[in-house]
């Protein structure tokens, strides 16, 4: 295998690469190499007028950006169809990780890295890693506790399936009565729902009337 | 008082979509000398969102069914090599207990080991869960389903003492011609309504896809609820009698 820095400007973009990636993960990547360098080669191979990138067209993007002029390639040569399936090869072959030991993995990188560097270079959301980071440490009793406390509290759902024209009628009743609602809500934190409530009440009221 | 009964009836109660089952190579594989390996699994609550990556990945089903309420993963050595999920399971599976509502039934929808752990390990964690739930909640019972149609016969339910009751009536799945089979709940939920008719006048060309019955289990954790069991207790179906696997 041949490892041969190369001058970015002979490095060309695989016309056929279906690797996408959005802004918010270049910006990760970009991180990362700004943190770490290019710890990965290139993968190419020669062509025509230079050399055609089969893994890492997205990192050559930023080492344009970043004004690199010698890039480290691992030169292969193959024709196409070897060259496209081992693309894919290298965008899909990976293990996945177990979610406990990276739960641990992550737990102590951020005790010992500010939570900024971490979520600069990873695709998690602050949120995510904190969750991730939190997995096997609630125990089994403190969860069933609580969600026994959210059942005990949480709201009912009655779920209608209107027409188009049955939905006006309710929607236009409700919104008259919202008002009203609004006064009367007590302890339902949802107006519309008592809203509801007194139509139903109202009639109720009315039919039972001696 | 509940009836024993040899003959397995059908029960007018509906599995729907949620395909109940333990992992497809539950019992083979695994190691032999479980005893040690036992006391080292831990159960842990994990989010809907990383069960969903685990069962999606390894579950037979490949699905996490909607209305799920509890999620938990089984854990050796750091490593996460079991996913168990509890949910609303079928509509009315509450009305097999006289007198109970919605509140008082979870269904354990999916349960998935890896490899990896030893023999018993699934009769290992459902005990730890069941005791779990028996503790914290005010749950009364639990359900739980096995889909004949994967050979499955519900071993890890015998083993740990549930009541058999039975097939479920199969519910069947719904294929409007969008690539997709649809619970019927799912169909509602996204079109309003199941019903044929009104998907036919919709212009929509739905068809109605039978789904095999799943064997059903019950474990009270009040035992005092088991009383009101309204369907007849069967004889567990065992290997012989039946043409699958020995889940």
């Amino acid at each position: 295998m041949e490892v041969i820095e190369l001058a970015i400007e002979v490095l060309k973009e695989a016309p056929w690469n279906v690797n996408q990636i959005d802004e918010a993960m270049m910006q990760r990547l970009r991180a990362s190499i700004q943190k770490y360098g290019l710890v990965q080669n290139l993968v190419v191979r020669q062509i025509a007028d230079g050399y055609e990138v089969l893994s890492g067209n997205q990192r050559l993007r930023l080492l344009r950006e970043f004004k690199v002029t010698k890039v480290p390639c691992v030169i292969v040569s193959l024709e196409d169809g070897h060259a496209r399936l081992l693309a894919q090869v290298m965008n899909h072959i990976h293990g996945d990780d177990d979610l406990g030991l990276r739960a641990e993995l992550i737990r102590e990188v951020m005790q010992v890295l500010p939570e900024s560097e971490v979520l600069a270079v990873l695709p998690e959301t602050l949120d995510g890693l904190k969750s991730m980071a939190s997995l096997g440490q609630e125990t089994v009793a403190g969860y069933l506790q609580n969600w026994q406390k959210a059942q005990a509290v949480r709201l009912r759902n009655l779920v209608f399936k209107l027409t188009q024209e049955q939905l006006q009628s309710v929607e236009k009743a409700i919104y008259q009565i919202l008002p009203e609602a609004r006064r009367q809500q007590g302890v339902s934190p949802n107006a519309r729902s008592t809203a509801l409530y007194l139509i139903c009440k109202s009639f109720l009221d009315k039919e039972n009337k001696p | 008082m509940v009836e024993i009964c040899n003959d397995m009836v059908a029960i007018t109660m509906c599995a729907g979509s949620v395909m109940v089952s333990t992992a497809p190579l539950q019992g083979d594989g695994r190691g032999s000398i479980p005893t040690s390996a036992l006391y080292n699994l831990r159960i842990i609550p994990i989010s809907r969102e990383d069960a969903k990556k685990v069962i999606v990945r390894h579950h037979y089903s490949h699905t996490l069914p909607g209305g799920t309420k509890m999620c938990f993963g089984i854990m050796r050595n750091g490593k996460l090599l079991g996913v168990m999920v509890f949910g609303v399971g079928p509509f009315y599976g509450y009305k097999l207990v006289m007198g109970a509502t919605p509140e008082d039934v979870v269904t354990l929808t999916r349960l998935w080991l890896s490899g990896e752990l030893p023999k018993n390990s699934e009769s290992k964690v459902l005990g730890i869960a069941l005791r779990s739930l028996r503790k914290e909640t005010s749950l009364k019972f639990v359900i739980a389903y096995s889909d004949p149609a994967f050979g499955h016969l519900g071993i890890i339910y015998q083993a740990t003492n549930w009541l058999y009751t039975g097939f479920s009536t199969a519910m069947p799945l719904y294929d409007i011609g969008d690539g997709t089979l649809h619970h019927s709940r799912s169909l509602a939920q996204r079109l309003g309504s199941h019903s044929i008719r009104y998907l036919t006048q919709q212009g929509i060309n739905a068809q109605i896809v039978p789904q095999q019955a799943k064997h059903r289990y019950i474990y009270f954790l009040d035992e005092s609820w088991s009383s009101r069991l309204t369907v007849p207790i069967l004889l567990y179906p065992k290997k012989e009698c039946d043409a699958g696997g020995s889940h």
